[in-house]
């Protein structure tokens, strides 16, 4: 036997003496491999995440006290530039019929925008986005549980989360709905308006120019969300998306507005969002308010405003939600007065 | 016991960007570490499939919920979807190799270096009765067996998530002979990112973009030219030079690298330093780092001098030498390892 022969057998002996020690903890293998396999038979839970996995995105428009907000925003250049070749699935024919995702809301994913380290935009008063969009959700969740609604939040707490995890979190929980609540900023001091974004090309120039700096941080090519865009799928999202948006923006803007009568309704938008992407569901973005003005600031710094805001984004998903459903669920679903 | 006709061995490198498999039949395949599952009943309309593996499921990313099992090249604690990925992901790399019907499977699978124990075990799960018998061996010394490297060498498996120490002293490499650190290919990815935004902050390019750049022209110390790579800027396809920031990137990997070199080499004993310092071999897709290999040789010039060389097949080294160990383990050895 050669020296390297030797050696491997040496060698040999040790990697299989280590393997067999590992096997010695078979009970506790045993255990683990139990449960983790029955939750394998369980397949992906297709009904379920194919009702109408929509995301919401709400976001309050906040004062820009210098930094400001983050644009969570996918840039989207002019076709020419980068067109990524379409390939493979992205090509599939345009046949699936919207209808396909008729079946009823049951979970809603809230994700309270920014936190920790990052307070998203401040008013001159201090007060925080990260602490006005969590306590939104918030209330938002005890109005959709009362409803019957399952809720995950991404955040419960004052805990800082990247776009990238948000998403993540929203596709484990395979909610049927996310809602995403952020303070927004913008340079008009005198501006007071809410509006609602969903997943799409940039509608304008601003809206190009608020999303150039974010979709750097989102970890995706360009190309990725040209397909996206341009897929199947996100034809049927999308229409879902807008309808959302289409809801959420007039009961967010009626309920506003009678407590708020300068409030503006800048309408519904489309935005290249770049969280959607990763959360691989129809989506929509909500401005609540701009605490850039002063104000709305002091507005958010209320209690019974932000249960305002609450209950009006509430109404606007029940509308969303009912109008998807064959019956109500519960007897309690039907209309009852708005804030 | 089933006689070698009826055996197929295989080795397997589980990586945390790619996966290859060499087979005892001759077939080699490397596919990247990612698994996907469609979202819902429409994803998998789209994609036609129930499950998709490598560059297949980053493209389709939109409808997948998709993961890389072995980010930090650890399967994550407690995740069941990880676990469950990892095994579709061995059972792929498997399926490639092709055994013959009836043929039998004894896989050595080469995890990081410091993979703890809780980690084999999660793997060891994982696997069952995917192959019908199973060795774990570390990364670097799977390498090392492949080479005939088992005597005075350190491996520097130079990965994405993880950077790989191990040195071969003639005796199965216990912990104290290994090192892992996290500053490898990925760090590098983000470094580059930070640095190319700081210097462009016009530009929009993703981590996938950086990634490629990288790979086509990652280097240390003195340039082998100018960098110049392609990015929009205001929607038009721009001339970047990003020269010194590639520099500075990967050398943010020389200080600790170099560090843990001569930390682990200051504990062999005295009498075998210098062999092992002539011995010094890089692997991984980060070995491919242009003067690299130069750079940690001048660290070692001050401690006496000695020779640092990248290996020529980093992507099947570990596989292969997996393939290796798996046909030289006597019979007696693999029934200890099956089931
Ligand atoms: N030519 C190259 N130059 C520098 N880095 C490279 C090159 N090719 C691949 N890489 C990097 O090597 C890493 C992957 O190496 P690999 O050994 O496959 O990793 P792992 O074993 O963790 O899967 C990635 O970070 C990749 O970007
Ligand atoms: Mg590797
Ligand atoms: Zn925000």
């Amino acid at each position: 036997m050669t020296e390297m022969q030797r050696l491997k057998k040496e060698m040999l002996r040790g990697a299989v003496r280590e393997n067999v020690e590992l096997l010695d903890d078979r009970v506790y293998l045993e255990r683990r491999f139990r449960r983790a396999e029955k939750r394998w038979r369980w397949p992906v839970r297709v009904l379920s995440a194919a009702a109408a996995a929509v995301v919401i995105f709400l976001s309050v428009n906040a004062v820009s006290t210098g930094g400001g907000e983050k644009p969570e925003v996918l840039v989207v250049t002019p076709r020419t530039a980068f067109q990524a070749p379409l390939s493979g699935p992205h090509q599939a024919p345009r046949a699936i019929a919207p209808a396909l995702f008729s079946l009823e809301v049951g979970k809603v994913v809230l994700d309270p925008g920014h936190g920790g380290a990052d307070p998203g935009a401040s008013a001159a008063s201090g007060l925080a986005e990260k602490e006005v969009t969590l306590d939104v959700a918030r209330r938002l969740r005890a109005l959709l549980e009362d409803a019957r609604y399952k809720v995950a939040m991404t955040r419960e707490g004052d805990r800082g989360l990247v776009l990238r995890d948000r998403a993540t979190f929203a596709n484990a929980e395979r909610g049927d709905l996310f809602v995403s609540i952020h303070v927004n900023s913008i340079p008009r001091k005198d501006a007071r308006a809410v509006e609602t974004y969903f997943l799409g090309a940039a509608d304008g120039p601003q809206i190009e120019e608020v999303a150039s700096l974010e979709n750097r941080e989102s970890g995706y090519a360009l190309s990725d969300f040209r397909r996206l865009l341009e897929g199947v799928y996100a034809g049927v999202r999308q229409e879902e998306s807008r309808r959302l948006a289409g809801e959420v923006q007039t009961s967010l803007f009626a309920g506003l507005h009678e407590a708020n009568r300068e409030l503006l309704d800048r309408g519904v938008k489309s935005a290249p969002l770049a969280v959607l992407i990763g959360t691989e569901m129809p989506g929509i973005l909500v401005e609540v308010s701009c605490v850039s003005n002063e104000e709305e600031a002091r507005l958010l710094a209320r209690a019974d405003y932000r249960q305002r805001i609450a209950a009006s984004i509430f109404q606007g998903l029940r509308s969303y939600m009912d109008s998807r459903e064959p019956a109500p669920r519960t007897a309690g679903r039907k209309k009852e007065k708005g804030s | 016991m089933a006689g070698k006709k009826d055996l197929l061995h295989v080795g397997i490198d589980l990586g945390t960007s790619r996966s290859a498999i060499a087979a005892s039949n001759g077939s080699r395949h490397v596919v990247e570490s990612y698994v996907g599952w469609p979202v819902d009943m429409v994803a998998r309309k789209v994609v036609k499939k129930s499950i998709l593996f490598g560059r297949e499921a980053l493209d389709s990313r939109p409808m997948l919920d998709l993961h890389r099992p072995l980010e930090r090249g650890l399967i994550k604690e407690g995740s069941e979807k990880d676990e469950a990925a990892v095994r579709e992901l061995i059972k792929h790399l498997i399926s490639l190799a092709a055994p013959a019907d009836g043929q039998k499977v004894n896989a050595v699978v080469g995890v990081p270096a410091e993979a703890l124990r809780v980690s084999r075990q999660n793997l060891r799960t994982a696997v069952k009765g995917v192959a019908d018998a199973l060795m774990i061996v570390s990364e670097p010394f799977a390498v090392a067996y492949g080479m005939d490297a088992l005597l005075h060498t350190m491996i520097i498996d130079i990965g994405a998530g993880t950077t790989d120490f191990c040195v071969m002293n003639g005796r199965y490499p216990t912990e104290d002979d290994q090192r892992t650190l996290t500053n490898a290919g990925d760090s590098v990815d983000d470094q580059l990112m930070m640095l190319v935004k700081a210097r462009h902050p016009e530009a929009r390019f993703s981590i996938h973009m950086i990634r490629e750049w990288k790979e086509a022209h990652a280097y240390v110390g003195e340039s082998p030219g100018p960098v110049q790579v392609t990015a929009p800027v205001g929607g038009k396809p721009t001339l970047l030079d990003i020269t010194s920031e590639m520099r500075k990137a990967c050398e943010s990997l020389v200080a600790p690298l170099s560090e843990t070199m001569l930390d682990l080499l200051s504990r062999v004993e005295p009498e075998f330093q210098e062999k092992v310092r002539r011995n010094v071999l890089l692997a991984g897709g980060g070995s491919q780092i242009r003067g690299l290999a130069g750079v940690l040789e001048k660290t070692l010039a001050d401690v006496g001098g000695g020779s640092v060389r990248p290996i020529e097949d980093p992507v099947f080294a570990g596989a292969i030498g997996g393939l290796s160990i798996a046909l030289d383990a006597p019979g007696e050895d693999w029934e200890q390892l099956a089931g």
